[in-house]
């Protein structure tokens, strides 16, 4: 059986589902819903690099992680100048040639900046970053920063912390539907059949955070989310039944069209 | 008041604006910020029970979890408080401490130990010793400070500050300030060499109380001060930070008023980072005596209301509250919490004379036992959570 494997760039991961790093209550906690979701691509916020104190510092721990790659995230860049400056010294400290492209002018309900967004893309891809930019659900901004070369888009399920799902399910289709490069769900999801139904739809991974460590127990929640993102991975590949607004009668009225009177 | 808006107004700061005009009878504030038509209202338990399950809470939902008939209900407003800042803060509080540059003050704060017909020891820290205090702090790799003086004195003025905040920025990540209101081009000098945010308290909403405890000074012009945190932001800078002096008058005239002042804010400077504190009235020189004592389980009430009305906006408790409740607040609405304190000058690297102290520390825990108790309550303190990369683009990009 061929393995079902994701491409990002040049860069191949078996697990579907990438995990946020903040808002745990511990290090030890995080590193352990980490470990128990499977995922290969975590991201971290370069204002959580922390090189004075070990003890706050998310970056670390994680990089002693086998089979875990890092994505340093630009979360606390209100432009593009800012962002692409985090980006270049996230790269500098950690090596990775992914990196998570947010801007969200507002620090409180942390919506994406479509505009700077877009222009920050056009500088990092220039200067060969994997960029897999967080965006609001835009089936044309998706398809622009395709063109521009990003290696993948993350449209919003709804906004950061909310667990309010998939309230974007229609235009996700869409971008689904039209894009050459993998879509991520990022952000509002809550529960495990989310994920599973993010799949379901074809997007080709989903990230995870708030839902891991706001959970009574986000190590298991972890891996709750691994199967869900597992299940709907199944599902869509084994392709869904379609749907249909009426019963499908077993004794077809048209039959006697066919017949030879 | 048509003229308040900073859309309205010339982007001049030094600008004075009119004063509210009598359509707002009985009260001279404006109308964005009176909250007249919430007060003195009657809720009943049915009430605060919609209230407390508010899709979309507002005005009114505030007003009623801050009514005498929401006191029956701190277990139910704490656990919502809790899921509420679980969920948009994780299971998290962000650290910070003050560093007070400079007790000289000529102001005429009745409730304040350091007004300037109080007995105090005035100092001012020159740069030398800030860098000792700055290395103390580093020291206990704290990442974000807050910069306090008195009103504005030859002793600490803008180039004073100017250089403080400059050679704070050598040590630490984020670096603010809590001092006297001044003009939008002040402001930016300040934003230019490294201050993120501001925090300054209206101390009371209440214009009457207000005139009768700020004896004389330049602080007697409340709409002065009202308006400092616009100029801030248009200043160039990224965070405010806002409340009022609980004890001085009807805290819940001020609490109203102290989340229509956000909600005005959130709504002018949509790219600003805005906080609310809950300074209550503690022990000081001076022996002043709160007319609206507010108790713990007032603090607790208000700060449960606000958390849920204002799911996104950090909530902040300081060390002038007893370790007790501290406790207790922690993870409950309040998501950011000062800790380590020192309200005398030069205190974090010297042992100081308690006489130049601001107010009395209530917690004088030291941060590994501050963070062992986070810790036990399943809460992960965080140290650094802004980067000076965002301070000064330009300087990295030379690089």
């Amino acid at each position: 059986m061929n393995e079902d494997i994701l491409k990002i760039g040049e860069q191949e991961l078996s697990s579907r589902l990438f995990l946020g790093t903040g808002k745990f209550s511990s290090t030890q906690a995080m590193i352990e819903a980490v470990k128990a979701s499977g995922t290969e691509l975590v991201t971290v916020a370069l204002r959580r690099f922390n090189r004075d104190q070990a003890e706050d510092d998310l970056y670390g721990p994680l990089s002693e992680l086998k089979n875990v790659r890092l994505m340093p995230n630009t979360s606390g860049a209100m432009n593009a100048k800012e962002a692409i400056n985090a980006a270049l010294l996230g790269r500098e400290l950690s090596k990775s040639p992914f990196v998570k492209l947010e801007i969200h002018p507002n620090p409180h309900h942390l919506l994406p900046d479509a505009i700077e967004t877009y222009e920050a893309a056009i500088e990092l891809v220039k200067q060969d970053f994997l960029v897999l930019p967080y965006i609001p659900a835009d089936p044309v901004l998706a398809k622009r920063l395709e063109d521009i070369g990003c290696a993948a888009v993350m449209p919003l399920g709804a906004a950061i912390g909310t667990g309010k799902g998939l309230s974007t399910a229609e235009m996700i289709k869409i971008i689904v539907r039209d894009a050459n490069i993998p879509v991520v769900v990022d952000a509002g999801l809550r529960s495990p059949s989310e994920a599973a139904c993010a799949m379901e739809m074809g997007c080709n991974a989903v990230l995870v955070n708030s839902a891991i460590a706001a959970a009574e127990n986000p190590s298991a929640m972890g891996a709750a989310f691994k199967t869900g993102v597992d299940a709907g991975r199944m599902a869509y590949t084994a392709g869904l039944m379609p749907t249909s607004e009426v019963a499908v009668a077993s004794s077809p009225l048209t039959s006697f069209l066919s017949s030879n009177g | 008041m048509a003229n308040f808006s900073p859309q309205s107004t010339q982007r001049d700061s030094e600008q004075k604006k009119p004063l509210p005009s009598s359509e707002t009878s009985g009260n001279t504030l404006p109308d964005w910020l009176n909250p007249e038509p919430w007060l003195n209202l009657e809720f009943t338990a049915t009430d605060v029970q919609r209230a407390l399950h508010a899709d979309s809470p507002n005005e009114k939902t505030l007003a009623t979890l801050l009514s005498p008939a929401a006191e029956e209900f701190l277990e139910p407003m704490a656990q919502r408080a809790q899921a509420i800042t679980r969920r948009h803060f994780g299971r998290t509080v962000q650290l910070y401490t003050p560093l007070y540059l400079s007790n000289y003050c000529n102001g005429g704060c009745a409730y304040c130990g350091l007004a300037a017909d109080r007995k105090a020891t005035r100092t001012v820290l020159d740069p030398e010793h800030l860098r000792h205090e700055m290395e103390a702090i580093k020291k206990m790799h704290l990442e974000e400070l807050v910069l306090l003086t008195g009103e504005r004195m030859p002793e600490a003025d803008i180039s004073y500050l100017r250089n403080c905040i400059a050679i704070a920025a050598e040590y630490i990540h984020n670096v603010n300030i809590e001092v006297f209101p001044m003009s939008e081009s002040e402001y930016r000098q300040l934003a230019n060499v490294g201050c993120t945010g501001v925090t300054l308290y209206q101390e009371t909403y209440d214009p009457v109380v207000y005139e009768k405890m700020h004896r004389w000074g330049a602080k007697r012009d409340y709409f002065q001060r009202l308006e400092a945190p616009d100029r801030a932001l248009r200043g160039g800078l990224r965070t405010i930070g806002i409340g009022a002096l609980l004890g001085l008058a009807n805290p819940r005239h001020d609490m109203l008023c102290v989340y229509r002042h956000a909600k005005y804010l959130l709504k002018n400077y949509w790219q600003s980072g805005v906080s609310i504190s809950f300074p209550r009235i503690r022990p000081q020189l001076g022996g002043f005596q709160p007319e609206f004592p507010v108790d713990e389980k007032m603090l607790a009430q208000y700060t449960f209301a606000l958390r849920i009305c204002l799911p996104e906006v950090p909530l902040v408790l300081s060390t002038r509250e007893p370790q007790r409740v501290r406790d207790g607040m922690a993870g409950l609405g309040i998501s950011k919490m000062s800790v380590a304190s020192k309200t005398t000058v030069g205190g974090y690297s010297d042992d100081s004379d308690e006489s130049t102290e601001q107010f009395e520390i209530s917690d004088d825990r030291n941060i590994p036992e501050f963070c062992a108790m986070l810790k036990s309550k399943g809460l992960e303190p965080i140290f650094k959570n802004w980067d000076a990369t965002y301070r000064e683009p330009a300087a990295y990009a030379k690089n």
